[in-house]
């Protein structure tokens, strides 16, 4: 087993997304570094910590789901019913 | 530091009373129970330090603990979670902190007239855990859902995010038992055995013991209402190009009679401002997007889809987006963050600044709420130019009325504050600004609070012009079940109860 692996350490460069946004993984934003220079500076975050918090995260919405019901209905999914009900009445 | 003023003697006695491991007068135990997360003045953090904790472990301790109390005219501050946003929990006169936690039990679970019995210092969120196996809930939902307590709602009278569907604190806890201001242990309920949910017999006095922000007594058992947990939920965020178009569909929304409708929330442009800054939901919406209404369903399967189906024709005639499963089941989920993420704000300049969260809320009309947003957000920019350490966050309305939600709307403006640069003259600017936004939830037929109560510096005084009437039988209530004022004083401007000309 490898132990360790640059790419997992070393975040990729940021694509700027917004004036104040920047992206370095696909859907995970990061205020631009430029506003973290005076009161809160940023600290080296290695990659494999910000897509653990990230995975983390999705397990804590789908526990927090469960604490209130069975099961979670998809609105994309009716929408593609109402659409179809809609279609058989025109 | 300040010094402990009570003497060695009266410690004595309360540890006579609670036993020596629960009993704290080190500098740790007394700081960390100072504040809440509402806006606290930390550069005078001393004047608002217990001098001793207590952890009780009965009904019995807690009363002997308020008798030593009244003996020796020293007040008693309840506390339970400490999560409140007012300042309930803050001890404007030192004294003994009588914190609750220990008392975390389920007392009784009855599953044939489904009622469950747990002492104040239970959580929501572990309850709903240790109910789940039985197929039932304990439905009471507040952002802080997470580590609030059953004694903090109850004295607070908490705002539950579902409670459109199941009802806020007041509707779902049914009796509870409490220690009044002068040691005597009570129970208050609908009138009956502990679990009737409706009696005529007598005063309701139960109201009377809810939202007192722990300034008649002390919470230390409570039969709680058992709800048949939700087969499915449904959430939907749709997205609209001007607040106006927002709040239509809001109004829409609230008004379809739908009976698994728990809440609908409208956020507005400030709020979608704030959010592009680094929410990952709304960064990448486009500019057209200024305002977005979401709402959530629970009960049977097919009762919430049969709605959801309802909700998600209105959303589409109202001229809305629907933002899709992933922002609308995702951001539903994490309602309950703010009390766990770190929060960071802005200065004028668009530096990051670690803030501390604050909201200012008030029960605001349907018809009301685009000319209220108007004025608060004009209060709080005029805060920001002047000190740079106020942040606004944004507005956002959530349904109000518990089963017929669709009047009032619990409205809150977000106000982010950079707490280590307070000094009296930018404290002094905001209690100003909050008596003012007060002052206009007043002027458009409002109420100061809908959820967290109106009880801190600079609304407070709007209190009694709200209540009229009510506020001098408030006094009246109070110096007659606390004559010596020990239970939470000068919360309320209820000392005002003990002046000579006092009714």
């Amino acid at each position: 087993m490898i132990g360790f692996r640059l790419a997992a350490q070393r975040p990729p460069d940021p694509e700027r997304i917004t004036d104040t946004v920047v992206m370095r993984f696909e859907h995970i934003y990061e205020v631009d570094p430029n506003l973290m220079t005076e009161h809160t500076p940023q600290q080296s975050f290695p990659a494999w910590d910000t897509l653990r918090i990230v995975d983390s995260r999705w397990e804590h919405l789908a526990w927090m789901h469960d604490h209130f019901a069975d099961s979670v209905v998809s609105g994309e999914e009716l929408l593609r019913e109402i659409e179809g009900e809609e279609g058989e009445e025109a | 530091m300040p010094t402990v003023t009570l003497s060695d003697a009266l410690l004595d006695e309360l540890v006579q009373i609670c036993g020596e491991e629960h009993v704290f007068a080190g500098a740790a135990a007394r700081f960390n129970r100072a504040r809440v997360p509402s806006p606290f003045p930390v550069h005078r953090w001393d004047e608002f330090v217990p001098d001793a904790v207590v952890l009780p472990t009965s009904a019995e301790q807690i009363s002997e603990v308020v008798k030593l109390a009244n003996r020796e005219r020293v007040p008693v501050v309840p506390r339970a979670g400490g999560t409140g946003l007012t300042d309930g929990a803050v001890p404007l006169r030192h004294g003994i902190m009588v914190d609750v936690k220990l008392m975390n039990r389920i007392l009784e679970l009855d599953l044939e007239d489904r009622t469950v019995t747990v002492q104040p210092g239970i959580n929501m969120l572990k309850l709903s855990e240790e109910l789940k196996p039985h197929g039932f809930i304990y439905p009471d939902n507040p952002a802080s859902y997470p580590c609030s307590l059953v004694g903090g709602r109850i004295g607070t009278s908490g705002w539950s995010l579902i409670g459109g569907r199941y009802g806020h604190t007041r509707d779902l806890v049914i009796s509870f038992e409490l220690v009044l201001p002068t040691g005597e242990i009570v129970r208050v309920g609908d009138g009956g055995g502990p679990k009737v949910r409706k009696s005529s017999s007598g005063y309701q006095l139960k109201h009377l013991f809810m939202g007192h922000q722990g300034t008649l007594g002390i919470v230390t058992e409570a039969t709680l209402e058992l709800v048949k947990r939700p087969e499915a939920e449904f959430s939907a965020f749709y997205a609209y190009p001007s607040y106006l178009d927002a709040w239509r569909a809001t109004g829409d929304f609230a008004r379809s009679g739908a009976a698994t409708l728990a809440g609908v929330v409208l956020f507005d442009e400030w709020k979608l401002a704030y959010l592009r800054r680094d929410d990952e939901a709304y960064i990448p919406q486009p500019e057209s997007v200024k305002a977005v209404v979401a709402l959530a369903l629970y009960g049977n399967d097919d009762e919430v889809r049969a709605s959801a189906k309802r909700m998600l024709r209105l959303g589409k005639a109202s001229g809305g987006t629907y933002l899709g499963d992933e922002i609308s089941q995702g951001d539903w989920a994490s309602r309950h963050d703010r009390y766990a993420t770190p929060l960071h704000g802005r200065t004028r300049d668009g530096q990051v600044v670690p803030m501390s969260w604050h909201c200012e809320d008030a029960s605001i009309l349907y018809s009301q709420l685009p000319a209220v947003r108007e004025k608060w957000h004009a209060i709080a920019a005029g805060l920001r130019e002047r000190f740079d350490m106020f942040d606004d966050w944004g507005m956002f309305a959530y349904t109000n009325g518990a089963f017929k939600p669709w009047g009032d709307y619990l409205t809150e403006i977000d106000i982010g504050i950079w707490e280590m640069q307070w000094d009296d003259e930018s404290w002094a600017a905001w209690v100003d600004a909050k008596r003012e936004i007060a002052r206009v939830a007043l002027e458009h037929g409002g109420s100061i609070s809908a959820c967290h109560g109106s009880c801190r510096e600079g609304e407070v005084d709007l209190v009694p012009e709200e209540l009229g009437g009510g506020f001098e039988v408030m006094k009246a209530v109070k110096r007659a079940l606390d004559p010596n004022n020990v239970m939470n004083p000068g919360k309320y401007l209820l000392d005002r109860a003990y002046e000579e000309d006092a009714p």
